[in-house]
Order: structure tokens, then C-alpha cells, then sequence
């Protein structure tokens, strides 16, 4: 487990980043100047209406989109001028992530779409099946772990989903909309289990989403508007526990 | 490594399936025009590959069988002077006008000439002993049982070739000849059935039986070319027998015809082979972006994407083998004449997987819409 001490640790750092898209011939800014630092072992909540930019700020700190403007740094690493191929590495060594959609293959048990990620990143086939197991426990899905997603619940799927990026054992994981698609049950556990990840691993966790209802589950939570951060505030949340992700 | 291609392709089946019939399709188009040309063409060369000699010696240059030209009778003692050769045959070849009874008009015929002994070379593999013995009656001819309705005779018929007096001494079958009809007699009565002066006495081709058959490309080599004699030319019979089908077919135009029908059917299946692939990648278009959002590079998705195709190109190729088989089979049957060797089977399935492979890397192209980012929404 990771010691305490290291949950002070700025991980992820804009500084004055700026982003636009083209939509023919204008010119539409969705960041403009922002700053910001993100620490390790806490789940940070970036909330806000949609349109505010919040999935464009996750995209580029997840070193999925470039931005025109301002330096990211993640990891003590710069990520804007960082290639394609070496940004794909940056994200198999070190990022995880969680989606709004599941996006888990039809065809594949859970435990296949947890243990692909692994050959990639060049773990033996040995390990990556144990590596699996291990992930796919801690979510709370030991016993479903042959069945394809058509024979899970989506909050099931949402789960393998969390241990597909946790078996990575990544620094960053970074979560787009996590419960969107989710009833309210199902939702609590994801927030939580996301939370826990943070805590017991040490993982510096972004998620973004417009759900209130996790605003009482981040130690940290971000209010965006009009591509900037109007709020930024700490949460005093009850203690979480520290040993096993599942309630 | 999990087997993502192919668990896709046992899961998804319903959507390769289009896919797979289509490279099955293109497969047995392939393979069956290819047997059927070769069979329809393999007639040919039914003189060679009916045959039981290893070297046929003629003119020099002769493309084909049927155009075969009188070479220098001598040669057959050049023959007989390598310690290879264990026999020569004369075999003549004389392009003739039949005239049958009941008033069928001509009729173009090839008139082979051949050895009339129970053990002489050509059509060794074509004519029984006891038919091939009837020969040697004097005027005595043989026509292949398909051609009897066409020449107007029955077997003890009589006809004229080059108003030359024959008869009709007996049947045969699988003889039927390419563009005309063959007829057999023996090599007196083809002698004087030739009213070609220029051929007095001189064999159209001079064919050789080796002791040893698999010395056959050496010997052809050592006997070429040897001074003293009219020009003449040495094959192997597996070489004259590959030349006179490849001449009808260029000369026909059937070979060009076999290669568009290939155009063709590799355009078709590659097309609807890759509109199904690029179907199926842009199903699993999210899921892809998220292992690259995982950080599994395009070039190890590209080869998700290929070795798809691999599996659907391999899937269709067995579908294809076992229709066509059962195809051939049912054409054998039938009197349909069809002909595959490994070779062209080959370059069938070679074909077949170059189509698969070419879209797969059209399908490739669709793996740029799996933009992670495009995943935050």
C-alpha cells in the first residue's frame, strides 16, 4: 500500500493551457489560460455543465489530445511535445481508464478484457492471467469472471471496465462520466471503488462528470465553467477504508 | 495473448459471415474456372499425356501437337544410339478430310498414325492392346465413341479420309480432340492417307521410351541439337504436353479470358470482402479506441485488423476447398472434363488469400475513427 506521505505528490500540472477546435472557419475556445495541479492518492471531481471544456481538460492531461497553448506535465514528464507513438507509450506505461460507455468486446470473458492490456504492456501470459484475477477480485467480481458482457449488468460491466485499467497498475487513472450510464446502486460502487483505488494504491485519480451525486465521494472537487475553473474546494469526506475495494 | 481476432471472429460469425461466402465464393470461382479451362484445353495435349513415351523429338519450334511438321526419319538412329533410350516409335500426324456415309458432309480430322503392336507408346494410355491390334487390318481406322454421330458411322462402317477408303474397326473413349476429330490408324495406313509429298517417308514426330523416366530432362538436353541431321527439336513429354494446352490457350484467347474472369472475381470478393471487415472494425470501433486510450499502439491494432482477415481469407478457403471438391467430383461424373493439379490449386488459394489480405488493409483504414479521444463525451 502506498504510504500517506506520497499523497501530496503533484502528478499532473497544467500550466496556462489553451484549446481551441476549428468548426469550418471558426474558431471555437474551450480552454483559455487555465492552470491547475492534481495530486496523487486523492479522487479529484472535475464537475460542470457539458460544454465547459471538462472532457477536453481530461483528454489533455491523459495525454489524449494535444493542446495549442501552455505545457502539461504528467508524472514530472512533458507531455506536449511528446510524438504520437511515445504519448501511446506515456498512457500503456502509466494510465488507466474509465469510460463512459464500457467499451468492452463482445466476444471476450471479463477476465480476457482485463488480462489483453497486460500482453501488451509484455507481461507473461502466466501473470497477466493471475494479474487478472487479482484485479477482477479487488472490483468484487471474482465469481464472474468467464462471462462475456452480455451476461453482466452494467454496473458489473462498469467494474471490469475499472479492472481492465487498475490491472495495469497504472499512476493515472483518469474516469469520463463513470456512472452516467449507471442506476444509483450501481453508481455509489463504482464512485467508491474509484475513491479506493486512489487511497490504497496511491493512484491519482481524475474523473470527470456532471453527477452531483458524486460530489460527496471526491476529496477534491473542480467546478468548470466556460473552459475555466471557478471553483476549487477540498472535501472533508468521512473516512473511507483503506484494505479492499469493495464495501 | 488473448486470441482477440479470432474469439471476435467465433463470436461475431454472423457478421463475418458475408465475408466469408464471399472470399468461399471467389475461391471456387477461381478454382473451378481453372479446372474447367485446364480440362476443356488438357485435350490438347491427350496425344502427349495418353501416351507412354517420356521424349517426343519435332519440328523445330512446333507450339502444339496439332502443328506439328515431317522431321528427318534418321533421327531416330541418333535416338537409338543413347544408351537412355530404351525404344523409338514413329508417330505421324496428317490434318484430313472424312467423309462418312449418310451424308454428313466433310468433317475436318487429325489422323494420328501410330504403332499398332499391344505395346507401342502412343496412346498407350488411351487405347486397349486388343483395340489397338485391330489396326493392323489394312485401312482399318478407330473414332472415339463421342464422335460417331458427328462422322455418321457406327463401328464396320465404312468412310472416306482424303478420298482414301476406311473402316471403322472399333471405338474408342477420351479421345475427343480439341477443334476437330480425332481419328487413329496405323502408321501404314496414316502413310497413305498423307497426299503431302513433302512428307514421303518422314515421321511427323519420332516419340522415345528412356530406361530410366526421371532422366528425361538430361537426355532431351544431350540429344538436342545433334549435326548431321534435318532440324529438330527434344522435349520432355510433360513439356510438350504444358506447351500445346498453354498454346491453345493463348491462341484462343482462353487464357486471357481465364485472367479477366480472375480480374474480376478478385475485384468483386475483395470489394465485398473489405465492405464486411470495414463493417466489422467500425462495430468494434470504441472498443479498439479504448485499448489505445490503454495505450495498445495503432500498429498492434492494425494487426488485430489483418490477422481478422487472415481467419476470414482461411474460413473461406475451406469452404471453398470443400464445395469445390464436391463440385469436381460431381463434374467428373458427368462427363464434364475438368482437371486440377497442386499447382493451380495453389495459386487459386494464394490468390484467394491476396484478395483477403488486400482488404484487410482497406479495412485497416478505418481504424483512424478509433480516436480515444473522441470516447469523452
Amino acid at each position: 500500500m502506498m504510504p500517506t506521505t506520497s499523497a501530496t505528490r503533484v502528478t499532473l500540472r497544467a500550466e496556462d493551457i489553451g484549446k481551441a477546435f476549428m468548426s469550418g472557419k471558426v474558431r471555437t475556445p474551450v480552454l483559455d489560460g487555465l492552470s491547475l495541479s492534481v495530486r496523487a492518492g486523492e479522487l479529484t471531481l472535475i464537475s460542470g455543465p457539458s460544454g465547459c471544456g471538462k472532457s477536453t481538460l481530461l483528454a489533455i492531461l491523459s495525454g489524449l489530445q494535444r493542446v495549442d497553448t501552455g505545457r502539461v506535465f504528467a508524472l514530472d514528464q512533458r507531455l506536449d511535445d511528446l510524438d504520437p507513438r511515445a504519448l501511446e507509450r506515456f498512457r500503456l506505461l502509466h494510465t488507466g481508464f474509465v469510460f463512459q460507455g464500457f467499451n468492452l468486446f463482445p466476444a471476450l470473458t471479463a477476465r480476457e478484457q482485463v488480462e489483453l492490456p497486460l500482453h501488451y504492456l509484455g507481461v507473461p501470459r502466466r501473470e497477466a492471467r493471475e494479474r487478472a484475477a487479482r484485479s477482477l477480485e479487488e472490483v468484487g467480481l471474482a465469481h464472474r469472471m468467464a462471462l462475456r458482457p452480455a451476461e453482466l449488468s452494467g454496473g458489473e460491466k462498469q467494474r471490469v471496465a475499472i479492472a481492465r485499467a487498475l490491472s495495469k497498475e497504472p499512476a493515472l487513472l483518469f474516469a469520463d462520466e463513470p456512472t452516467s450510464a449507471l442506476d444509483a446502486a450501481s453508481g455509489q460502487i463504482v464512485i467508491d471503488m474509484l475513491h479506493r483505488i486512489a487511497r490504497v494504491h496511491g493512484t491519482t485519480v481524475l474523473c470527470v462528470s456532471h453527477d452531483p451525486r458524486l460530489i460527496g465521494h471526491a476529496d477534491r472537487v473542480l467546478s468548470m465553467e466556460d473552459g475555466r475553473i471557478l471553483n476549487d474546494r477540498r472535501e472533508t469526506t468521512p473516512g473511507v477504508p483503506t484494505e479492499g475495494l469493495v464495501p | 495473448m488473448v486470441a482477440l481476432a479470432r474469439k471476435t471472429l467465433v463470436h461475431e460469425w454472423r457478421r463475418f459471415l458475408p465475408a466469408i461466402l464471399a472470399v468461399g465464393f471467389a475461391g471456387l470461382l477461381q478454382l473451378l474456372q481453372a479446372a474447367l479451362v485446364l480440362g476443356i484445353f488438357s485435350s490438347a495435349s491427350i496425344y502427349v499425356t495418353g501416351s507412354a513415351a517420356d521424349l517426343w523429338v519435332g519440328y523445330p519450334g512446333t507450339q502444339s501437337v496439332s502443328l506439328g511438321r515431317s522431321i528427318d526419319p534418321n533421327v531416330e538412329g541418333r535416338l537409338l544410339m543413347d544408351p537412355a533410350v530404351e525404344r523409338v516409335e514413329p508417330f505421324l500426324w496428317v490434318d484430313a478430310d472424312w467423309r462418312g456415309q449418310s451424308g454428313t458432309g466433310g468433317e475436318s480430322v487429325y489422323v494420328s498414325g501410330v504403332d499398332p503392336r499391344p505395346d507401342g507408346l502412343v496412346f498407350a494410355r488411351v487405347l486397349p492392346p486388343a483395340l489397338r491390334m485391330r489396326l493392323r487390318e489394312p485401312d482399318a481406322v478407330i473414332v472415339d465413341q463421342a464422335d460417331m454421330d458427328k462422322l455418321g458411322v457406327r463401328v464396320g462402317d465404312s468412310a472416306t479420309i482424303n478420298s482414301y477408303r476406311v473402316r471403322v474397326v472399333g471405338a474408342s473413349s477420351g479421345l475427343r480432340a480439341l477443334g476437330g476429330v480425332n481419328v487413329v490408324a496405323s502408321l501404314d495406313t496414316a502413310r497413305v492417307l498423307d497426299t503431302d509429298p513433302a512428307d514421303r517417308d518422314r515421321p511427323t514426330y519420332l516419340v522415345a521410351r528412356l530406361h530410366d523416366p526421371a532422366a528425361a530432362d538430361a537426355v532431351a538436353r544431350r540429344i538436342s541439337g545433334a549435326r548431321g541431321f534435318d532440324r529438330y527439336e527434344v522435349w520432355t513429354a510433360s513439356a510438350f504436353a504444358r506447351r500445346s494446352v498453354l498454346y491453345w490457350m493463348l491462341d484462343t484467347g482462353a487464357g486471357a479470358g481465364v485472367l479477366f474472369l480472375a480480374g474480376v472475381v478478385f475485384v468483386v470478393g475483395a470489394i465485398i470482402t473489405s465492405q464486411t471487415l470495414v463493417a466489422a472494425v467500425a462495430g468494434s470501433v470504441r472498443e479498439y479506441a479504448t485499448l489505445n486510450a490503454l495505450g495498445v499502439g495503432m500498429r498492434a491494432l492494425r494487426w488485430v485488423v489483418l490477422e481478422q482477415a487472415t481467419w476470414v481469407g482461411v474460413c473461406g478457403l475451406l469452404c471453398a476447398s470443400v464445395f469445390g471438391a464436391a463440385l469436381l467430383a460431381l463434374a467428373r461424373g458427368q462427363d464434364v472434363p475438368v482437371v486440377l493439379d497442386v499447382p493451380v490449386a495453389l495459386a487459386c488459394a494464394v490468390l484467394t488469400m491476396g484478395l483477403t489480405t488486400v482488404s484487410g488493409l482497406a479495412a485497416i483504414r478505418s481504424l483512424r475513427h478509433a480516436d480515444p479521444a473522441s470516447l469523452l463525451r
